[in-house]
């Protein structure tokens, strides 16, 4: 999956230094650990079926479908690390049964790989790896595997595995809830062996051939298909641009497959550096000789040339999708604040904003401040001496970076200006929506497709009433009760589930959220949300929201939250409590009976090269307490990846199926795809089921993200494009 | 084949995904992943913006004509810059000048950044050149012969800017009165020639990047 020339891969490499990336050195980057070629079928590096001791380059995002009669595999990899493979699995099982009757099971696994030593001089890559770790199993299997390249092209694996890598498998325990790691299962049982060799034909194809011991118990079980004859697979894998590619494969040569992978890599842009237009340079000052009225300052005293000076700047600032909310110009001082609704790193806004201060201001100005500005709230000041600015122009960013000064933002300092005319503010968008429904094991892809209006009215920054109407033209999602208690694979129907409230509680816990699909199937006009939303910053260090109306799709109320983010610290604290009522399924502004009071604590911490970790501690929307860990890893480019587990006081039996809540977000930039500036997103959460334990309200707008865009971690991680 | 396919079965999810939305909020707007995953199918948007760049060009003129025309409408100094790998000419006029390092813009709004013929460097076209760094400089200036190195920085995709360092030598080329600039690194070469004239470079061909490939600079008006 890399078929690029040295130099890009140079570009692409992932190991270095972030003080190097900064451009603080210019030593060599070491490189990537050992980069498999080819993913198998589940969706990680490897052989056909089997693993290797293999990594894809640090960050990849990728997916694998794999269809064989024995089953279908829908798997998703992630690098977190440069030497950790993760990877999630939906798949059809064939030949087992379940509760749903289908002759086939669908089933969610978890994979982890860990590349403990990397190849050198005659010494393989070696890793350890736990295949379907937690949950039914079907898949489960653990393994250590080396890896060695024989030749340039050839490569060759070897491991011992356990489990289904040995040809045992592990029955689900029928009691249990699943959803757990599977400790005791862990490297049990008698070990086979098994490898792989991967021969590189040339850039685009890779041939493999392996030897495996999987018996393939579980599909074969009822007899219905066969079990491959012979242990040897064979596969050919295509790979026709550096980010997709087709496999067929034949396992034992009786069972023919085929195969889909792609690969993201947030290093590997379209257009790495975006399509935006260049940025208008700095205008250096004349000499003092020559504006000797400017140098000296005296312009200040006169009444007009302040508003000309705001109109000419919030004009050009305009053209670069800054807002010029307030300014404050004094003879030596300008400072500026900014709503930036174009580029998804801040110090692009940061940087394009001092360049137009330097175009715009008398000379006499020398110190240049810009504060970011967010819902109203000052969330930084970046403040430049001019001429660093302008004799740094055409230099690595890191120089810059070491003349700039980032402070806490005052939130009323004296003789800021608000530009007039920009508010009340009224925004509105009309456009199509598309939404997903998966791991229905009845109805494995849900969707509906229809049309939405979003509209905001900003009476003043920070206080917005905004909303948003949606009407279903298709789909096939369909409105449908919750699960009969007792009777797997059977659900309420809507007017079932509507004529007894006591449905609404399943063993005593209230359907917060595994009633959700009440909710969808609606043919009429739907509102996801309708809320009035207040942004205030009681001081320098201190954010406060207060929310009131439709929060979201299933609650409506109050919610308010406080947050404490210094400017300069990796660490946060927040609060956040919520008064909240369950909505009506059907009538928009209505409500029914259930009501709660839910809130959490919040500790948030940003760790160097892009790691952040969020712990809520508190209540949820079912009354029960418990925390939720919350890990991102985040690049400067806005990709982010993250993983989040909630543990509660409910027990296992009382949460059902998957014991936790669990889950991934994914959210990738729209500008990293299509290379345009803006900062919309495509995020996506995939939680392992709705179930009604640790479930949070969904409210819009919550502190943490608002803020920490322009501070310290965020800023300095993405200041490589100030001068971009 | 494939690749046409798979770009024909996305294009309505992309389409749903929210491209054809209107309205005066363009921010803000969550799309699908399934757009991420469309919008990269192999360069299918990359295809868009060349179709485009084409179709809003004006009639082929020759670079002549260009220059001509630009000299008699335009009274800041001029450049004629053609990108190889791109399959075109162009003017640009300066539009700033920050000591010795000019900025010169097409209507296109994309940038080049010269210090007096040396490729600084460029902005608005998608794998643009941070900035440059090259040791090399005086050497070219002076037509000496030497080694030195050459940073070349560039905006890489995750965000960040990223160094890419070669080991370069000069000396006189074939022709009278150009030198040679021969860089090495990453497993790369490539190689500028530059005319220069009384220390300055008035006619060069610089290689501007991996993905940019070479451009041909020649000044109009200094």
């Amino acid at each position: 999956m890399r078929a690029h020339s040295m130099l890009t891969r140079r570009l692409l490499a992932s190991t270095v230094p972030v003080a190097l990336l900064m451009g603080l050195g210019t030593g060599p980057a070491r490189t990537d650990p050992l980069i498999g070629n080819v993913l198998n079928s589940y969706g990680l590096p490897g052989g056909v079926e089997t693993p290797t001791a293999e990594m894809l380059p640090d960050g990849t995002l990728g997916g694998t479908v794999s269809y064989n009669e024995l089953g279908r595999r829908h798997d998703i990899v992630f690098q977190l690390h440069p030497r950790i493979t993760t990877a999630l699995r939906y798949s059809r099982v064939e030949g087992m049964n379940d509760h749903n009757d289908l002759g086939h099971i669908w089933d969610r696994s978890f994979d982890i790989r860990f590349q403990f030593l990397d190849e050198e001089g005659w010494r393989p890559a070696v890793a350890v790896g736990l295949q379907d770790f937690m949950g039914t199993g079907v898949y489960s299997g653990e393994y250590i595997v080396a890896s060695k390249t024989i030749t340039p092209r050839i490569r060759a694996s070897l491991g011992i595995g356990w489990g289904r890598l040995a040809g045992q498998y592990r029955p689900p325990d029928a009691e249990d809830e699943g959803g757990k790691p599977n400790l005791d299962d862990w490297f049990s049982g008698s070990p086979r062996p098994f490898g792989s060799v991967t021969w590189q034909v040339n850039e685009k194809l890779s041939l493999v051939a392996e030897y495996s011991s999987d018996k393939y118990k579980p599909e074969t079980r009822d007899g219905r298909v066969e079990a491959p004859g012979s242990q040897v697979n064979l596969g050919a894998y295509y790979t026709f641009n550096p980010q997709y590619q087709l496999g067929l494969y034949t396992l034992g040569g009786d069972v023919f497959g085929a195969q889909f992978s792609f690969a993201l890599n947030p290093r590997n842009a379209p257009y790495p550096s975006g399509l935006e237009k260049a940025p208008a340079p700095v205008r250096p000052r004349p000499s003092p000789a020559s504006d000797p009225e400017g140098w000296s300052g005296a312009w200040s005293a006169d009444p007009t040339a302040q508003p000309a000076i705001r109109a000419a700047l919030a004009d050009a600032l305009a053209e670069e999708g800054q807002i010029l909310e307030s300014m404050a110009l004094s003879a030596d001082r300008a400072e500026v604040r900014i709503r930036n609704t174009r580029y998804i790193q801040q110090s692009e806004a940061v940087g394009r904003t001092a360049r137009l201060m330097t175009r715009a201001l008398p000379p006499s100005v020398e110190t240049l401040v810009i504060t970011s500005n967010s819902e109203g709230m000052a969330t930084s000041s970046v403040v430049l001496r001019r001429s660093d600015v302008e004799r740094l122009e055409n230099t690595e960013a890191g120089r810059i970076a070491a003349a700039a000064q980032l402070v806490d933002a005052e939130p009323r300092p004296a003789g800021l200006v608000k530009t007039p005319d920009l508010f009340p503010r009224f925004r509105w968008n009309l456009g199509p929506y598309l939404e997903l429904g998966v791991f229905d094991p009845q109805d494995p892809l849900r969707y509906e497709v229809g049309a939405q209006l979003k509209a905001s009215y900003e009476m003043m920054p920070g206080l917005i009433l905004s909303g948003t109407v949606r009407q279903r033209a298709f789909g096939s999602m369909e409105q449908r009760g919750p699960g009969i208690p007792g009777q797997r694979g059977d659900h309420y129907t809507p007017e079932e589930y509507l004529s007894n409230p006591a449905y609404e509680y399943n063993n005593g816990v209230p359907r917060v959220r595994s009633d959700t699909r009440m909710y969808t199937g609606n043919d009429s006009p739907t509102v996801p949300e309708l809320t009035l939303a207040w942004y205030a910053q009681p001081t320098e260090q201190v954010y406060t929201r207060m929310t009131v109306g439709l929060l979201e799709r299933a609650y409506g109320g109050v919610s308010g939250e406080v947050l404490w983010k210094p400017a300069n610290s990796p660490l946060a604290l927040g609060a956040e409590v919520n008064r909240v009522k369950k909505r009506e399924f059907d009538d928009i502004f209505g409500f029914r009976d259930y009501e709660v009071t839910t809130g959490h604590l919040s500790a948030y911490y940003e760790f160097a090269n892009g790691f952040t970790a969020q712990l809520d501690v508190g209540k949820y929307l079912a009354g029960d307490k418990g925390a939720t860990i919350t890990l991102t890893r985040e690049f400067a480019n806005g990709w982010r990846i993250g993983a989040f587990a909630t543990k509660t006081d409910m027990s296992e039996e009382e949460f059902g199926e998957g014991s936790f809540d669990k889950g991934i977000t994914i959210s990738l930039p729209i500008t990293w795809a299509a290379g345009t500036p803006t900062r919309d997103r495509a995020t996506s959460t995939l939680r392992s089921l709705s179930r009604d334990g640790g479930a949070r309200l969904d409210v819009n707008g919550r502190l943490y993200d608002k803020v920490r865009d322009a501070q310290s971690v965020k800023l300095y991680q993405g200041w490589g494009r100030f001068w971009r | 084949m494939i690749a046409t396919r798979i770009h024909r079965a996305l294009w309505p999810a992309l389409l749903i995904a929210g491209l054809a939305a209107c309205g005066n909020d363009d921010t803000g707007n969550n799309a699908n992943p399934l757009l991420i995953a469309a919008q990269t199918a192999g360069g299918a948007l990359s295809g868009l913006r060349d179709g485009q760049a084409g179709a809003d060009a004006p009639a082929p003129r020759t670079p002549e004509q260009m220059a001509a025309e630009a000299l008699r409408v335009n009274p800041a100094p001029l450049i004629m810059v053609g990108f190889e790998t791109l399959g075109r000419t162009q003017v640009m006029a300066m539009t700033g000048q920050n000591g010795a390092v000019r900025t010169y813009m097409a209507p296109s709004q994309e940038a080049l950044i010269l210090r007096d013929g040396m490729l600084i460097g460029t902005r608005g076209l998608g794998h643009d050149l941070s900035v440059a760094e090259p040791q090399t400089e005086p050497l070219i200036r002076a037509g000496r012969a030497g080694s030195a190195r050459r940073v070349m920085r560039y905006y890489s995709g995750d965000g960040l800017e990223r160094p890419l360092v070669f080991d370069c030598t000069t000396g006189p080329g074939p022709r009278a009165g150009v030198i040679l600039e021969s860089c090495e690194g990453h497993g790369a070469r490539f190689q500028n020639s530059f005319m220069p004239q009384g220390g300055h470079l008035p006619v060069s061909r610089q290689w501007a990047g991996p993905e940019l490939g070479y451009v041909t600079i020649q000044v109009l008006r200094p």
